[in-house]
């Protein structure tokens, strides 16, 4: 008879029996019974739900399992219109606040004195209440007295109805949206500078490199791995972008319901609208997408591994 | 190229908020030969990578020049000294393949893509790893990713290559095989080289002329052959050479040297004055076991190959030498040795001057 296969932990002769798997289990336990029952579970219901037919929240009950509501969702021109916003969103925010990010970080490593103090200013954002942040955008976004329109008056430009006009709206947000995701891009991107060894800064200047061949040819290539990981997560995070209809319009999509984003359709449709099938199929839609990202990314990083 | 270096001074402000200064090279003055392989060699923290760096010119120098042939470069920046730089982790670049890095410093010169790789290609051949061009230095060996910095600081035809620490990152094997490498390739290149170790063989085995370093300050600079036979003070005789030299302290009187705790005294030809305390350094292959007058007692013996260590001591100093295999002594023996003129050097005590 054959010998029986022995599993044992990876990089020890540990055997893996019933006994030795107590104690990381116990130790596990707790975050593992949040999870289940705040994500798994959730999530599970979430798919079930989108497939149910004209489900009744108060008797639960449903006329069957089937296709409806997505069908229903992709013909309704507020998804649709959702679906475009937040792509043209992401395809906005992203990309901009990874520039000014790589440019603040670059700025920030190069900072000898006060680095912590800079460090500390720009992160502030990322530990202010988004209400407190957004009480002070809708008096930036102001048409008289914000700053906004201040400073581009003088530049000879007539004021703005940044909240007011639906010409402004996916402006309004954007901004709001690349300010907001600035502090969490700027300290990843920070952190993969720090990462750089600087015996290539000074290899690349013993080759002769200036500061721009040193820009291009080393710092870029070797923050790329972090400068893909930061893309990724911003994408994720962009194309869930709601809590700025929030706090700019009162909860509104745009001032004249123009800019519907997918989480913010799925909102309405289950605080408002009460068809909250319509909202789990979003959420499907929403988890695909993103899912696709997470694919992209592992695939991406796998392919920036310079070191062992 | 020739290389001068006049007064050279490095400071540094001290780590502590005392406002003190470090001087980490004083006023060192030297002029390496055009063509030659020279090492800078000192324990940690002597000055020898202080030194390099100045010359690459990624450090700027506190005061003093540095010429490369007639030409003062002191002020100038890396880029415009024409200087091809090894570091000690090799410090290739992690996202470019071997040609990419061996051809880097030609791509940011502008040559002209077939161009550099030709030439990067030409000096692969030179340092043995053409056929790795297209790996990543990740996929490389610690002897291998050596070569690829060789080639990428010799790419751009350097006047002057300068190497840190080069080999102290690899196994004692492939330290040994690449220091020949060196050697060969200096050779082959013809371009004046410096390179820094605190190895004492690693400097005596490859390198023509030796720089010897300590807290800053030059102890010698000579011929590697000259360094060992005729060391200018007692830091020198005792750093350079394995096992390390002899040291017996003592008492000049009557022309020989009274050892501290034994009543014989050992006659020497160098001249000190009467009852200065004195060092008398001798090379372990100087100590004669036959013939001599001083009395000494064994210790230990270990056999290094074809002839004896023998551990033995005089008063109460602990001494080695070498004698032949057939030499019948063993543990406790009460011996007669005798020292060589070759080989046998006398430096004062206090300050380590040698007489």
């Amino acid at each position: 008879m054959a010998e029986k296969k022995v599993r044992k932990y990876k990089d020890s002769d540990e055997k893996i029996t019933a006994k030795s798997l107590i104690t990381p289990f116990l130790f596990s336990f707790p975050f593992m019974v949040g999870l289940l029952i705040f994500t798994v579970y959730p999530f599970i219901r979430a798919v079930l739900l989108s497939f149910m037919e004209d489900y009744r929240f108060l008797s639960g009950k449903f006329s069957g399992y089937g296709l409806g509501n997505y069908t229903a969702i992709f013909n309704d021109p507020n998804f649709i219109n959702a679906l475009k916003s937040t792509t043209k969103y992401v395809l906005i925010v992203v990309p901009t606040s990874l520039a000014i990010s790589l440019l603040v970080a670059v700025g920030l490593n190069s900072v000898k004195k006060l680095q912590g103090l800079f460090q500390t200013a720009y992160f502030l954002p990322m530990v202010t209440s988004a209400t407190a942040v957004g009480m002070i955008f809708r008096w930036l976004y102001d048409f008289d007295y914000g700053l906004f329109n201040y400073f581009l008056g003088f530049f000879g430009v007539d004021k703005i109805h940044w909240l007011a006009d639906v010409k402004y709206t996916m402006a309004s947000i954007c901004i709001y949206g690349i300010w907001s995701m600035l502090p969490f891009t700027i300290i990843l991107l920070l952190a993969g500078l720090q990462n750089i060894d600087p015996i290539y800064y000074t290899a690349a200047k013993a080759d002769g490199a200036k500061a721009k061949d040193i820009f291009f040819n080393i710092t870029i290539p070797l923050l790329a791995p972090t400068i893909v990981l930061t893309s990724i997560v911003n994408v994720m995070s962009a194309f869930k972008v709601y809590d700025s209809l929030f706090v700019l319009y009162g909860a509104k999509p745009g001032p004249a319901f123009n800019l519907y984003t997918v989480i913010y359709y799925l909102y309405d449709q289950f605080w408002n609208k009460n068809k909250l099938g319509y909202a789990a199929a979003s959420a499907m839609v929403l988890f695909a997408i993103i899912a696709l990202f997470t694919l992209l990314q592992n695939l991406v990083t796998r392919k920036t591994n310079y070191y062992n | 190229m020739k290389v001068t270096i006049k007064d050279l001074t490095k400071r540094f402000a001290s780590r502590d908020k005392t406002g003190e200064t470090v001087t980490a090279v004083d006023t060192l003055s030297a002029e390496f030969e055009s063509g030659k392989l020279i090492a800078l060699l000192g324990p940690s923290g002597c000055g020898k990578s202080t030194m390099l760096n100045m010359l690459s010119g990624i450090l700027p120098v506190t005061s003093g020049k540095i010429y490369f042939d007639d030409k003062d470069v002191t002020e100038l920046s890396p880029d415009k000294r024409e200087v091809g730089l090894v570091f000690q982790n090799y410090a290739l670049y992690p996202h470019m393949t071997v040609l990419e890095n061996i051809c880097f410093p030609l791509k940011i010169k502008k040559v002209r893509k077939e161009e550099r790789i030709a030439k990067a290609v030409e000096i692969a051949k030179m340092v043995h790893i053409e056929d790795y061009l297209k790996r990543l230095p990740k996929e490389l060996s610690g002897g291998q990713q050596q070569r690829v910095a060789i080639a990428r600081a010799l790419v751009k035809q350097p006047k002057l290559l300068l190497l840190d620490e080069p080999l102290s990152n690899l196994d004692a094997k492939l330290r040994i095989e690449m220091r020949e490498e060196i050697r060969r390739i200096q050779r082959e290149s013809g371009v004046t080289t410096v390179f820094v170790t605190h190895d004492q063989e690693e400097a005596t085995s490859i390198s023509d002329y030796i720089l010897l370093m300590k807290l800053g300050v030059m102890q010698q600079f000579s011929a590697t052959r000259d360094i060992y036979n005729n060391p200018a003070n007692l830091f020198v005789a005792d750093f350079i050479g394995n096992p390390t030299i002899n040291q017996i302290h003592g008492v000049y009187v009557n022309g020989g040297i009274k050892p501290d705790g034994s009543d014989e005294i050992i006659p020497c030809s160098i001249k000190a004055n009467e009852n200065d305390r004195v060092v008398l350094a001798v090379r372990p292959e100087s100590v004669l076991f036959e013939g001599g007058q001083t009395t000494g007692t064994v210790n230990d013996m270990y056999s290094s190959g074809k002839d004896w260590l023998v551990n033995f001591n005089i008063g109460d100093t602990e001494l080695r030498g070498y004698c032949d295999a057939d030499y019948n002594v063993q543990e406790g023996s009460v011996i007669k040795v005798g020292f060589r003129d070759k080989g046998q050097f006398l430096f004062n005590e206090e300050t380590g001057e040698r007489y």
